[in-house]
Parts: structure tokens; sequence; C-alpha cells
């Protein structure tokens, strides 16, 4: 088993194939994210991007190549896979509370079933937690009495309730209704600040802007730039790339 | 018109009160509600394991024709078996499981109840877990990648986050499998077991008269089935109300 001590996430020519070849969701991802980056990926529907995140937890099982997490291989089938993903949180573009629990259950159920914490101690860092994110109030809510920009607040704090080392958003946004993007960007500006690593699909320029460290342009399946967020928007060098910011600023 | 209730009451009498002719109805109703009770039970717990077995390896089926070894064969054989079982339970009459359970099965058996109370909860087990299967197919999938990217593992998934879900979504459906199969429990009478239905018979096999003893076996089944619709009707409102 080979081990890599280089960057917390490190991917080695990852593939992820549909009907044997015929799509090529990833086609060959390298890339290497160091603690404490936040990366920004952008790029046309259908480029991979969602798919890339997701194999990173192995929501999606890659058809071929290498995860490492933290120097581990986390696509060597003997890697406890459960381990490692308590680690990373992650964000949905759809939020997936769980609609029988009240905030509060779904902010501890991961940490108290783990044994990570007492039933007490769980409760008490969610009450902070929620604090942080402003819906103190609503800890014995139920996830259908939240608005859209409340529910992915609550699953921000469900995934860093775990204290993860790495927190993938995918398109934690896409489904909000505008006037709420800015409160669930907040927080993940917040978190930026205080030195959490991050990588984030997202079509939130301004965000990538302001707080990514690197942003990575995928199509088809492939990273064709990766820069500064300031030099990729402004200074684009591929014609696809170009092509795709003349569409979306 | 005074003639006609001195009647009612004559045959009253004969039917249901001469020589205790009502303890065949109490005891029918004891027999018939244990019988359905257990039933429920023994279907609930096969539904459930048949249902988990079958949606995780039909949801899963891509990965796992990849993975290979030993854990993906055993589930794909005993998802095969849960198939079989399935076909063979509802592509039977209930009455003639029924039959070859006690005359073939359990040959040996002295008393009828417990062989009927395992045919009839294999029977329900079939439709309990299509309808459980059914719910689990309509979560979201989006649950099952919440729970597991918290790091639950998929046993961890399905009991805190799908099964809750799941039970809430069926209960009218399962509330409907329930009132047929107490209703079906009216053929115990075929292996000698007194059930209500089969008590009614013995009144009219001493009384000769019919339309008493048959309109008040039908009544008793239609209150016993409007108890039942009631309860789960009480446990539905319940379950919804930690929701709003």
């Amino acid at each position: 088993m080979s081990v890599n001590t280089k960057g917390l996430i490190v991917t080695e020519d990852l593939k992820k194939y549909y009907r044997n070849g015929e799509i090529k969701a990833l086609d060959g991802i390298n890339i290497e994210i160091d603690k404490g980056e936040v990366v920004v990926i952008v790029g046309p529907s259908g480029s991979g991007k969602s798919t890339f995140l997701r194999s990173l937890n192995l929501l999606e099982i890659p058809t071929s190549g290498k995860i490492f997490f933290e120097g581990v291989d986390i696509t060597d089938p003997k890697t406890d896979i459960n381990m490692h993903r308590r680690k990373m949180g992650m964000v949905f573009q759809h939020f997936n509370l769980f609609p029988h629990l009240s905030v509060m259950g779904n902010i501890t159920l991961a940490p108290i079933k783990h044994k990570i914490q007492s039933k007490d101690e769980a409760r008490e860092n969610a009450l902070r937690l929620l604090k942080r994110v402003g819906l103190l109030e609503k800890a014995e809510a139920y996830p259908s009495q939240l608005s859209g920009g409340q529910r992915q607040r609550i699953a921000i704090v469900r995934a860093l309730a775990m204290n993860p080392d790495v927190m993938l958003f995918d398109e934690p946004t896409s489904a909000l209704d505008p006037e709420m993007v800015g409160e669930v960007l907040e927080v993940m500006k917040e978190l930026a600040h205080e030195g959490m690593t991050m990588a984030v699909v997202t079509h939130e320029m301004g965000f990538a802007r302001e707080v990514a460290t690197r942003a990575i342009f995928m199509d088809e399946g492939r990273i064709l730039e990766q820069n500064t967020p300031q030099e990729l928007f402004s200074n684009p060098q591929h014609p696809r790339l170009k092509d795709f910011l003349s569409k979306v600023l | 018109m005074g003639q006609f209730f001195e009647n009612l009451k004559d045959t009253f009498v004969l039917n249901f009160i001469q020589e205790d002719r009502w303890k065949f109805v109490t005891e029918g109703i004891k027999t018939t509600l244990i019988v359905t009770l257990c039933a429920i039970v023994i279907g609930v717990i096969i539904g459930i394991i048949v249902a988990s077995v079958r949606s995780t390896y039909e949801k899963n089926k891509e990965e796992y024709a990849k993975r290979g070894g030993f854990g993906v064969f055993l589930l794909k054989v005993v998802n095969g078996i849960c198939k079989v079982y399935l076909t063979v339970i509802r592509g039977t009459p209930m009455v003639v499981q029924l039959l070859i359970m006690y005359y073939v099965v359990f040959v040996s058996a002295k008393n009828g109840v417990p062989v009927a109370i395992a045919a009839f909860g294999i029977n329900s087990g079939a439709y309990v877990a299509e309808i459980f299967r059914g719910g689990i197919m309509s979560i979201d999938h989006g649950q099952f990648e919440a729970g597991r990217s918290l790091g639950l593992n998929y046993f961890q998934t399905m009991v805190h986050i799908i099964i809750p879900q799941v039970i809430k979504n069926v209960l009218p459906a399962l509330c409907n499998e329930f009132i047929a199969l107490l209703k079906e429990t009216s053929v115990c009478g075929y292996i000698a077991i007194q059930d209500l239905t089969k008590g009614i018979y013995i009144i009219i096999g001493r009384t000769y008269s019919y339309y008493m003893p048959l309109l008040v076996l039908a009544a008793i089944y239609l209150i016993m089935v409007m108890l039942l619709t009631w309860l789960v009707g009480k446990l539905e409102r319940r379950l919804r109300s930690s929701e709003r």
C-alpha cells in the first residue's frame, strides 16, 4: 500500500467511467489539496466537478486511480472508509437534513453514534455551533419548519459537529432562493477565515474571489486550468474557460 | 312489529345464550386476535429483513459487481432466496399454504394455532416486504448519502435514518395489509382451529339458524377492523406530529 504524506488530499489519475467508458465523468484528475487551502471548483454542468467532489469521500466509487486522505489510500478496499468520512464533512446542494429528527437530533446523531461525545457533550457542542451560525433558537425545530438558508446552515453545523479536517461543499447555494445565498456564504467565509480546509463546487464567483486560495476550472472530466481566483477569472488562458466565463460573468 | 322483535330475541337467545353458546364467540375472537397479532409481528420482522436485503442488493448492484468477494456472493444468494420466497408466497392461495403447513410441514403438530401463526406470518411477510421495499426505494437517495458522509455505516444509516422515515410513509399501506390478514384468518377452520368463523359455524351446526349468526359474524369482523384502523391511524398521527 503506497503512502503519501504530502497534501491533506491527493488524487492520482482519478477516473470515473459510466457504461464501460462511454461516458467519462472523470478522466484522470491529479490534484493536491494542502491543509488550510480553500479550493473552488468551477465548470459547466456535466464537467465532472460534482463527481470529483463526491469521489473524494467515496460517495462515488472511482473506476480507477487513487485518493490519499491524510496519507492513507482510501480507495484501497482494505481501508475502513467510515473512519475517514468522519474527518470529511460534506454539505449537499439539497441539504439532506433528516426530516424525522429535530435540528438537535440532526447535529448530534453521528457524534453520539460514533461514541465520540457523550449525549451531553454533543448537545453542548451543538448549541455552541448553532450560536455561531445564529440559529440557537432553532435547536428544537424540525427541518420542515426552516427556510432553505437556515437548513443549509444547519447542514453545515451538522458536518462541523464531527470536527472534520476538511469540508466538502457540493453546490451549497444552488438550491437556495437568491436572498438566502448570502447567509450561507457568510458562514462559509467565516469557516475559511478560521483556517478550515475546504473544497467547494460553486457558481458563486464573488465568493471564490474573496476567500478561495485556488480556483480550478474543469470540463469534460479534466482539470483544464488552475490558478489563484483573481488570475483565473480575470486572465483566463484556456479557450474553454474564456467561453465559460463569458457566459456566466 | 312486536312479533318481529319477539322473533329476533328468540333467535338471539337460541344462538348465543342457550347452552352458553356465546362462549364460541368469545373464544373465537380470542383465537382470531392471537393468530392475527402474532402473525403481524412475524410478518413485519420477515418483511423488514427481506426488504432490507432486496433494496441493499438493488441499490448497490453496480458496486458489488465490481467488488466481488464472499460477502457479495452471499448477499446475492440470499437475495435470490428472497425473490423465490416472494414469488411462491404471493403466487399461491393462503388456504393452500395453510393446509401444506399443517398436513405436510408440521405433520406432528397437535395444536393448530402455532402452525396457523407461522403460516399467516410467513404469508404476510411477503406482502409487508414489498411494502417496505417500496418505502425504502421512495426515500431520497440524499438521505443515504448524508448518513454515509457522516461516517455511519450502511446498517446504522438504515436503522437511524432510513427505517424511521419508511415506517411513517408505509403505515397506510401496512394498515391495509393488517386488515387483509385479520380477515384472512377466517380460513383457520380448515385446519381445525376454532377461530371466530369456525365458532359461528359450530353454532349454526347446532341451531340450524343462519341469518343471525352470520350477520353477527360479519359485524364482529367489521368492528375489529374499525378498531385496528383507528389504532393505526392514531399511531400515524403521533408519528407525524413530531414533524410539525
